[in-house]
């Protein structure tokens, strides 16, 4: 059973002979697919073996993992931080710029799911799970890339309250502390969100699956046989969740801004740091979503059928809000620092643009701001997936830039003019780019263990989804189902 | 520990134990002769966390000033100054304080070596064919086959080698180094002998006077003694019994002395005594009177033309310097030019103007160390050359070195390296493997300063007349040997006249007879009636001194009637002038050491490396940025080093550091940056001192870049690569 | 809404984070910047160097360093007077409440800021907010090769990789004068004994003591009308007092 544009036509003329075909052939709420055939397709993309060209991929990312991610940081921890680019006055560096990339990055998954879940945004259906996965493997590289800034990593544990004889508790005046166990709330309710909406997707893995996966899928399903309490339960629990976890995630980037905003510092001491952390994140973390959606639906099998360039569509408007939204808050902080007139911050503002990396703040914007305004306004640019997806990676990399001038570069200048300093990486890339490939790695692995595609969810869209006629004209319904 | 427990050692430790003991609680000397113990049951030794005192005299550089050094269990931990010698008062320079990085470095010469000359390797020797080495040398030669060629520092062996050399005939020891080569110490005392008729090195009370003058004169970085003469520019500035003084330094390179003055005058180089006669003529004709025929021949306005200093300027600061207790100082690189001595003549004879002579705020001559009867200078440069010439003529067969390493601090113009092909034997007694031990076919290794005995005359820096003690604060931490004791017992195995020149023990013993004539004299910082109570007071307070000072005040009768020359030096060809100047943190043997190497320099923040200080301007006019690798060529050699954009320097002028571009000389400082001295021709002025100032060079570029580490933020110093212009 | 009795309370801890116990006066004007002090600290101090790569790019661990600009053009150039940077044991410290392990906390009983070396798992946040930029941190074990540990100073702990560091006031040097005069039943005397830079400056420009003690020469000297603190308007309150020059 295949899926693509080729068939399609002969599949319509099938189930389909009262027309309306442009509906059903845009949105996938309103192109049901028998139910048995639809989870054959998500089992299909999961199941089918492996080509040679996975294989190559996966085999270049271990690699780079290997030697980017555990050799490196092997030497890190051995060496001492000295082989990084840090220095006085940049005492951060590339370490936390990526810690607060990838938790921007893990942003998005939790916003796509929980806030489009709340407010029934019916577009979510089909991607949902690959956003999620994107906040737990996000988080993960940001654990590991906080974990290589410290200078003694193998103390690590000295930052939680654990119990302990001297009575020793962390410092709750620090927001390390207070971010510390944001990101670790985040991260424990960022997987029981993903885990909940898997649950049903499990059991019907479990149904068509034979020999190891039969029991992995056994064990993860637990027992969901899907009867109406099973469903009622899992119900509210995601409705509980969904609802949680959105404070959880405003905390999270707002505390990880008053990491830099409580600080003494120029340039960093801004109470707008908060909202202005959460839009930058979302911003990056939808780009990143967009980017992942395109190659989930280039590489996977069938997947051109449940991602269709609605959902680019739908996304890249959310994206141009975001975007006009990082715009306000940009402007907003730059605006009130600027006026303040403090000899520091002024400085500082003219380094971050005439400075020797003054390109890196004109990138920031063009990625930020013009490069999407310019594509996303654009319905018929902003339903072609390639492009949407250049238009999010470039965000992302706006918004890696962000973070970099943000630490590093504002680092730079400080109250002690004698210290300023340049700071220039070393074992960071390494570190880096191992983070990034260990990320895709896990998403590949994820491809190929767990249905990417929330297909009850798809289905029980489609029920609620309804063409009718009134008059001439022809109405989508979606009815309530709860 | 070896069975052989000799006198000297036993001396040692008792005097070590004793010395401490009567320091902390008030023994009397009497313990010093405790019973002989085993080491580990020496009681400060047993008591953990207990540290012992040790008072000892810095070996860094030949000022002499006092130590305290902190020990615990044998080792050496801490420095500070001795606070009752009257030279430092309880302060250090920095080179005191890393003078422990020396003690424990991990390049010393460990055992006596025999090599092939410049080969690196070596194979040890034992100390009993070592010392039959010396004596070999010393009986198989002609007593004026057989040269010394010693440091600044110690004076003990200094006079022990004296005293040979008179009771046997060979030549009579010389010494010699860098330092005293920049401060031009020959043109001192010869413009001091000149004018008031007696040859010695003036002492300027600066603490004493309203007004300074320097004229290139660096007292806060490396001249003469810059801990006691710091404590003068103190005196000037505080403002507790009288106003805040006031320095005017007049130099074309911003030293750190000019970067604490309050007016930096840059100066053409070279017509420092035109500007000094023109400042005395102007303040005498602001006087109104008789112009005095030192200073009536020069035309101010030619002065001001020629030096590049405005008349107004000049005028002004003659009215201030006629109108208070002022004081010129001459010193630096104008003393090394060709009219170095007319310089330092001019500037002198500026004191007559407020007529400070021999007053407070004024001119004196320094006063004699205790057991010194005349001045004795080191030898100038140009009696090195006559020295290196005499090696190279194959006129000495055997030669000593001690405390010295001539093949890095002599320029290379008088090439010693060379000249060594014409002696003999070479022995060395470096604690270090210098460059100079590197060509010597034996190394005998002296113990380190902390390590030894010895005393250190104070040339200058204090008032009253010091003999500064040194005595070991740890025990030798390898199979060195003191010089004093190698050159007695060889000179037994040699026999004859030598045999009976030296008629002491050890070390110990000759130091004691040294001691003895000042137990004769009155008003001591202390007195006892038999040697060995004087000698343990001697160690205990780190030396001894006169309680009264005797600053001589010079005679002045002629100084005004002395025909005094304003003319311009000659200079060697090139483009711009090189300003050579001490690294006042490594000077000539600070560079093995590597605190000192991570030391930011005073005035440019630069560690670890070798610098060419341009005016920011000439960079421009040159096309050479910040850490451009020049190469600065003059007639006499070329070096590279990395352009430093120095904004206080003449456009005309060029400086660069003198204290890395070691070849040996331990990991520190080996293959470390440049030596300014390999651009230096071999021109003495008239008193027989380098003209190392009077160099012109080219300088050209290499397209290479040379990060110089520094300390300072280039943009946050400079504003440079901030975007806006920094306020 | 604050009552008055928590105003009061707030005004008490005010004055005693101004107030302190141990605190310096430098005197700019007479500083010649000859790095004694820096020599003298990383002596007793036991700081390691770093080597020339690692102190060009900015990761020398001074202690205390001289700061000094240029203001004006050649040939009216001026050197600015040498500024002594070391930490200055702020009276409300910003590198403290940002710890997460409590590595660098106030002393109750010395009024100083310490850093707990064994605590310290090298967030370097305190470094980053520290106003004065006088932190170090260990970006490497510095190998010292044999036999130079000998020189270690026992009373000081030899700090490994991944540690953050910074000026202590000598402590050691505190504490040992103050069991020296407990065990003689006596209070530790003004000048008893001094702060391993104040001990070597030949310029006598760094003054140390109780700034507690009135009679002290050191707080009488910090009452003096030219006094500066630096970045005092922070709030940090800091313990040193400096004298610009001229």
């Amino acid at each position: 059973m295949t899926y693509d544009k080729k068939e399609k036509k002969v599949v319509h003329a099938e189930h389909h002979a009262h027309g309306d075909d442009h509906f059903r052939e845009k949105h996938l709420m309103l192109d049901p697919l028998p139910r048995g055939q639809m989870n054959d397709m998500v089992m299909e993309s999961m199941t089918e073996p492996p080509t040679w060209k996975f294989w190559l991929v996966f085999g270049i990312l271990s690699v780079i993992v290997a030697y980017g991610l555990f050799y490196s940081w092997a030497r890190l921890i051995i060496e001492g931080v000295g082989i990084a680019g840090v220095n006085r006055p940049s005492y951060w560096g590339i370490f936390l710029v990526n810690t607060v990339f990838w938790i921007g990055i893990s942003h998005a998954g939790t916003f796509i799911s929980a806030i489009l879940r709340v407010f029934r945004a019916e577009f979510r259906r089909p991607f949902t799970r690959a956003a999620e996965l994107m906040t737990t493997f996000g988080l993960v590289q940001a654990g590991f890339s906080i974990f290589m800034h410290l200078g003694r990593v193998w103390l690590f544990y000295w930052l939680l309250p654990y119990p302990n004889e001297r009575m020793l508790w962390p410092n709750m005046h620090s927001p390390l502390s207070w971010d510390l166990i944001a990101i670790t709330t985040y991260l424990l309710s960022s997987t029981m969100y993903l885990f909940l909406p898997l649950i049903p997707d499990l059991a019907m893995a479990r149904d068509k699956s034979t020999g190891w996966r039969k029991i992995f899928y056994r064990t993860l399903a637990l027992g969901f046989r899907g009867t109406e309490g099973e469903w009622a339960h899992l119900r509210n629990a995601m409705n509980i969740f969904a609802w949680a976890i959105i404070p959880v995630m405003f905390s999270v980037h707002t505390i990880v801004s008053w990491d830099f905003a409580a600080a003494t510092r120029p340039g960093w001491n801004s109470t707008i740091f908060g909202p202005y952390f959460i839009v930058g994140a979302l911003h990056s973390g939808m780009g990143a979503v967009i980017v992942v959606l395109a190659i989930i639906r280039a590489t996977m099998k069938n997947m051109k059928y449940f991602i269709r360039p609605e959902h680019f569509d739908a996304i890249g408007k959310l994206m141009l809000v975001i975007s006009m939204g990082w715009a306000y808050f940009f402007f907003n902080d730059y605006m009130v620092q600027w006026y303040g007139g403090d000899k520091w911050t002024k400085q500082l503002l003219h380094f971050h643009e005439g400075g020797p990396l003054g390109w890196m703040w004109f990138a920031m914007l063009i990625c930020n701001i013009a490069i999407p305004w310019a594509v996303l306004w654009n319905p018929k640019w902003r339903s072609i997936p390639w492009l949407v997806s250049m238009v999010g990676i470039f965000i992302n990399v706006g918004m890696w830039l962000e973070r970099y001038i943000i630490i590093p570069i504002s680092l730079t200048i400080n109250r002690m003019p004698f210290t300023w300093r340049m700071y220039t990486p070393g074992i960071e890339i390494p570190l880096g780019i191992g983070t990034l490939a260990f990320f895709c790695l896990l998403y590949m692995a994820a491809s190929k263990l767990i249905p990417l595609i929330p297909v009850w969810e798809v289905q029980e869209g489609q029920m609620a989804h309804k063409l009718t006629k009134y008059g001439r004209e022809t109405v989508v319904t979606v009815s309530e189902l709860e | 520990m070896s069975e052989q427990f000799s006198r000297r050692d036993f001396l040692k430790l008792a005097g070590v134990g004793a010395a401490t003991t009567a320091i902390l609680t008030g023994c009397g000397p009497a313990s010093r002769y405790v019973k002989r113990e085993p080491y580990m049951q020496m009681p400060e030794y047993n008591y953990n966390g207990q540290s012992t005192y040790y008072a000892t005299t810095c070996r860094e550089c030949a000022a002499g000033c006092g130590l305290v050094v902190r020990t615990i269990q044998g080792r050496a931990i801490k420095t500070e100054g001795n606070a009752s010698n009257p030279l430092n008062l309880g302060k250090t320079c920095a080179r005191g304080q890393a003078t422990l990085h020396g003690l424990y470095n991990p390049d010393r010469v460990t055992d006596p070596i025999k090599r092939a000359r410049g080969n690196t390797a070596y194979f040890n020797v034992d100390w009993d064919s070592a010392t039959q080495t010396v004596a070999d040398a010393l009986k198989n030669y002609k007593p004026e086959e057989i040269a010394f060629l010693m440091g600044t520092a110690p004076d003990h062996l200094f006079d022990f080698v004296s005293d040979l050399a008179a009771a046997t005939g060979i030549n009579a020891p010389v010494r010699f180094g860098a330092l005293s080569m920049f401060e031009a110490r020959a043109t001192l005392s010869k413009a001091a002998e000149n004018l008031f008729g007696k040859a010695g090195l003036p002492f300027f009370d600066i603490g004493g006077a309203q007004v300074v003058f320097s004229f290139g004169s660096n007292f806060l970085e490396t001249w003469l003694s810059p801990v006691s003469y710091t404590r003068g520019f103190v005196g000037l500035r505080e403002a507790k019994t009288k106003k805040r003084g006031y320095l005017v330094q007049f130099e074309s390179r911003m030293s750190q002395t000019g970067g604490k003055a309050d007016e930096w005058i840059p100066l053409k180089p070279g017509t420092e005594a035109l500007v000094a006669l023109a400042i005395g003529r102007l303040a005498l004709e602001s006087r109104g009177g008789a112009l005095p025929r030192a200073f009536a021949d020069v035309d101010p306005a030619d002065a001001a033309a020629k030096s590049g200093v405005s008349l107004e300027t000049l005028e002004r600061l003659a009215v201030m310097f006629a109108s208070t207790a002022s004081l010129a100082i001459p010193g630096g690189p104008s003393l090394g030019r060709s009219n170095g001595l007319a310089v330092a003549e001019a500037v002198l004879a500026l004191n007559a103007v407020p007529d400070n002579f021999g007053k407070p705020g004024g001119v004196y001559l320094s006063a004699l160390a205790p057991n010194e009867t005349e001045y004795h200078r080191p030898a100038s440069t140009q009696e090195m050359q006559e020295f290196v010439q005499k090696m190279a003529d194959g006129k000495f067969k055997v030669l000593f070195i001690h405390g010295v390493n001539p093949v890095f601090e002599l320029p290379r113009s008088i090439d010693f390296k060379a000249a060594l092909s014409g002696v003999e034997q070479v022995i060395s007694f470096a604690t270090f493997p210098d460059e100079t031990a590197l060509e010597a076919d034996y190394v005998f290794p002296d113990h380190h300063g902390l390590e030894s005995w010895g005393y250190q005359r104070v040339a200058t820096g204090s008032a009253q007349p010091v003999l500064s003690g040194a005595q070991p604060v740890v025990s030798p931490f390898y199979n060195t040997r003191a010089t004093i004791d190698v050159l007695l017992a060889a000179a037994q195995l040699a026999g004859g006249e030598f045999a009976t020149a030296m008629p002491f023990k050890d070390e110990v013993e000759f130091l004691h007879s040294k001691l003895v004539p000042l137990m004769e004299e009155t008003g001591g910082s202390f007195a006892a009636v038999d040697i060995n109570t004087f000698a343990a007071y001697f160690q205990q307070h780190g030396g001894w001194w006169k309680l009264a000072g005797a600053l001589e005040a010079p005679d002045t009768a002629d100084v005004l009637n002395h025909d005094l020359n304003g003319e311009e030096p000659e200079f060697a060809e090139g483009e711009f002038f090189l300003v050579p100047f001490v690294s006042p943190t490594l000077a000539e043997a600070g560079a093995n050491k590597p605190w000192l190497q991570e030391l930011p320099d005073p005035t440019t923040t630069v560690m670890w490396s070798t610098w060419v200080e341009i005016n920011p301007e000439t960079a421009h006019e040159l096309g050479v940025e910040n850490e451009d690798l020049v190469k600065i060529v003059s007639e006499f050699g070329e070096i590279e080093a990395a352009v430093y954009k120095y904004p206080a320097i003449r456009p005309d002028t060029i400086a660069v550091p003198f204290g890395q571009g070691h070849t040996a000389y331990g990991r520190y400082a080996e293959n470390r940056g440049a030596n300014p001295a390999d651009l230096f021709g071999s021109q003495m002025n008239e008193a027989g001192d380098l003209t190392f100032a009077g160099v012109k060079v080219k300088i050209e570029k290499t397209g290479k870049k040379l990060p110089i580490p520094r300390l300072e933020s280039i943009m946050g110093v400079y504003g440079e690569a901030l975007g806006k212009e920094h306020e | 809404m604050a009552t008055v009795s928590d105003l009061k309370i707030t005004e008490l801890k005010l004055s005693e984070a101004e107030g302190g116990k141990w605190g310096m006066v430098i005197d700019q004007d007479i500083c010649t910047g000859c790095q004694a002090c820096v020599a003298a600290c990383a002596m007793e101090n036991n700081i390691p160097f770093v080597g020339d790569e690692d102190s060009g790019y900015g990761r020398s661990m001074h202690w205390i360093r001289i700061e000094r600009f240029w203001e004006g053009e050649y040939p009216e150039v001026k050197m600015t007077p040498n500024q002594p940077m070391l930490c200055q044991q702020c009276g409300s410290a910003t590198c403290e409440p940002v710890c997460p392990a409590f590595a660098t906390v106030h002393s109750q009983a010395e009024q100083l800021n310490l850093q707990v070396y064994n605590r310290c798992v090298g967030t370097r946040y305190c470094a980053n907010n520290c106003p004065y930029q006088v932190r170090s941190f260990n970006w490497r074990d510095y190998q010292r090769p044999e036999p130079l540990p000998n020189q270690f100073n026992p009373d000081v702990t030899v700090r490994r990789r991944g540690v953050m560091e910074k000026c202590t006031f000598c402590i050691q040097r505190i504490h040992k004068a103050q069991d020296k005069a407990k065990s003689e039943g006596r209070e530790v005397v003004d000048g008893e004994f001094t702060a391993a830079c104040a001990q070597a400056c030949p310029a006598n420009a760094i003054t140390f003591g109780r700034i507690d003690d009135p009679e002290s020469l050191v707080s009488q000297l910090s009452k003096q009308a030219h006094g500066v603190k630096h970045l005092e308007e922070l709030g940090t309150f800091p313990h040193i007092t400096y004298f610009k020059g001229g």
